[in-house]
């Protein structure tokens, strides 16, 4: 569910970016008053832990295998605000160093990841539990509240990625990122979550808890006393669908269709036309004919295609004389 | 000589599965021996600053997303190519591997639309994700990562989370090599057929949740016994390099090229 860059737009990113910021902010306040720093450290580990969680695989049905994300095991962990952070940096890491998950789509991929799935998977374990004495209501409260934890942050992705042609298409009406509507991203998104990977989710995350309990049960993230009301969960729930809240700004701003524009007000009154150069500008077929590309001079794009040539063929030879190094150095070794 | 000693024994184990271990091996090992790759350059000619690294990549990264202009796409995967042809052959295969990787999953993926008549989004972003790709991939395998976590303090990012990023780098490495051990054990030790092997799998991140817990408290009694008070300051020197120099003009270059390539 790592989101690269480009299948969202730069202001979708923007907007995401800045619904964590409080988020964030909350956290690392909470994270302060709850968490001494001589638990600083934990931060840190935690973060190696929940970056790892992922590399483990986990076998299904019909012998291929899946990994788990653990945000919701990691929530009950170190309670919910301390997995915010934990995850996010992880994220980043991911992000910024491996090249997994975008950099633009960052903010994106913490919403989803690093605060509807930890907090929506906590506030549900914890609300199953204030009403059950059992263990069994304990890990039935874990098991719903990881599998609904995914599940929620898997609507989110879908509603994220369905709202891009909604808002963000270029002058011919064609998306300029992700370029399916809500009705195909929903149940792309959503139905491999509430079959498979919510199931993978939930057994990982109890079979994890149960173990630790039994071996080491102090370890465990304890969380406020009192009885969670239950409109922590609807808030939760809420921020959950909150990316819907998208649908209602209209167009972006200098994103307007051709048809659009005369409808643009500006001081007030209304474009009323549509301008010359946008009517008939650009043509998406006419891009590369032969070596020269639009927007650029004759000679311009004989040059840029010569300098492509040359760095492909440097390329593949490095590329070759590394394979040829390695073998000489299996055969030798 | 006792008579059983002499008998041959052809004890043949049954079969199991056990295709999740190995992955799980895999992954971890890909894991580590990619941040162990990165602790040993920083000697391939690319002494630009980690700073201006960081911030022009994201620049590019952000001109690239915003762009209505194929062919600004063009120009910046010829730059990349570029850069990507003076780095070393194993590192050109890792960076490139990721980035056609993940190119061949969105065409994959905007493949329905293509056919749906969308061919331009499918072509537009499949280059852009390309092109992202690689340049966050280049900057990640041609610069030392405590770099780059360091640089990130010239963008207002708290040292304290710059801390947390170090440590978490750090332990991953030393988490990932503890549950590794763990794999293997079980691994080996599953002869024949082991049904219990999917329980014991809880066992290893459990284990490691534990061991990270006294790893925490351990680090935290070393860095009090250092004269760790809470507070923590990335020290980070900043000196103009004439490689710097070019890498500024070629990304004043990039930036003159966008806006003209916009106004077409």
């Amino acid at each position: 569910m790592h989101i690269p860059d480009n299948y969202f737009s730069p202001l979708t990113c923007a907007v995401m970016s800045a619904a964590m910021v409080p988020v964030w902010t909350i956290s690392v306040k909470k994270v302060k008053t709850e968490i001494s720093k001589a638990k600083m450290p934990l931060l840190g580990i935690g973060a190696a832990f929940s970056f790892l969680i992922m590399m483990f695989n986990v076998p299904l049905p019909g012998g291929t295998t899946g990994h788990a994300v653990g945000g919701t095991l990691l929530a009950i962990l170190l309670g919910p605000f301390s997995a915010c952070i934990s995850i996010t940096v992880a994220l980043l890491i991911q992000a910024l160093l491996f090249g997994d998950g975008g950099i633009l789509s960052f903010g994106a991929n913490c919403f989803n990841m690093a605060f509807v799935l930890p907090f929506l998977g906590y506030f549900i374990y914890k609300y199953v539990r204030d009403r059950s004495s059992s263990e069994k209501g304990e890990l039935a409260g874990i098991a719903l509240g990881s599998y609904c934890g995914i599940n929620f942050s898997a609507f989110a992705a879908a509603i994220e990625f369905g709202v891009q042609p909604l808002f963000f298409h270029n002058a011919f009406g064609q998306p300029m990122y992700s370029p399916y509507p809500l009705s195909v991203t929903v149940p792309a998104m959503v139905i491999p979550h509430l079959l498979i990977v919510g199931g993978v989710e939930a057994v990982f995350t109890v079979a994890i808890y149960s173990f630790i309990k039994k071996v080491s049960p102090g370890s465990i993230y304890e969380g406020a006393k009192h009885k969670t009301k239950a409109v922590y969960g609807l808030i939760a729930a809420l921020a959950c669908l909150s990316p819907i809240g998208l649908l209602a700004t209209g167009t972006a701003w200098g994103e307007w269709g051709i048809d659009e524009l005369k409808d643009v007000t500006a001081g007030g009154k209304a474009l009323g036309y549509v301008p010359e150069g946008m009517k008939n500008g650009f043509s998406f077929n006419a891009v590369m004919p032969d070596y020269a590309v639009k927007g650029l001079p004759d000679g311009a794009g004989y040059i840029l295609s010569a300098v492509a040539g040359a760095a492909i063929l440097l390329i593949l030879f490095k590329m070759i004389r590394s394979m040829m190094k390695n073998n000489a150095k299996n055969i030798t070794g | 000589m006792p008579e059983w000693l002499l008998k041959d024994e052809n004890y043949i184990p049954q079969s199991d599965k056990d295709a999740f271990i190995t992955k799980s091996i895999h992954a971890l090992l890909g894991l580590l021996s990619r941040i162990r790759a990165q602790s040993v350059h920083e000697d391939d000619g690319f002494r630009t600053n980690a700073v201006l690294k960081v911030a022009f990549t994201f620049m590019l990264v952000m001109l690239v997303s915003i762009t209505k202009s194929f062919t600004f796409v063009i120009i910046i995967d010829v730059y990349l190519l570029v850069i990507l042809s003076m780095m070393k052959g194993e590192e050109i295969f890792r960076v490139l591997k990721t980035s056609l990787f993940m190119s061949a999953f969105t065409f994959v993926i905007l493949l329905p639309a293509a056919f749906l008549g969308n061919l331009f989004s499918g072509i537009m972003i499949t280059s852009k994700v390309f092109t992202t790709v690689t340049a966050v991939n280049i900057i990640s395998h041609s610069t030392r990562w405590n770099s780059i976590t360091s640089a990130l303090k010239r963008f207002f990012v708290p040292d304290i989370f710059i801390l947390v990023t170090d440590i978490t780098i750090k332990y991953i490495v030393m988490l990932g090599g503890f549950s590794l051990n763990m794999l293997y054990s079980l691994k080996l030790r599953s002869v024949g057929k082991n049904n219990k092997k999917y329980k014991s799998l809880s066992g290893i991140p459990g284990t490691m949740f534990i061991k990270s817990k006294e790893m925490a408290e351990d680090m935290y009694s070393a860095m009090e016994c250092r004269g760790f008070t809470g507070e923590y300051r990335v020290v980070n020197r900043f000196r103009f390099t004439p490689a710097d120099f070019i890498y500024i003009i070629i990304n004043i270059g990039i930036a003159v090229i966008f806006l003209y390539m916009e106004r077409v």
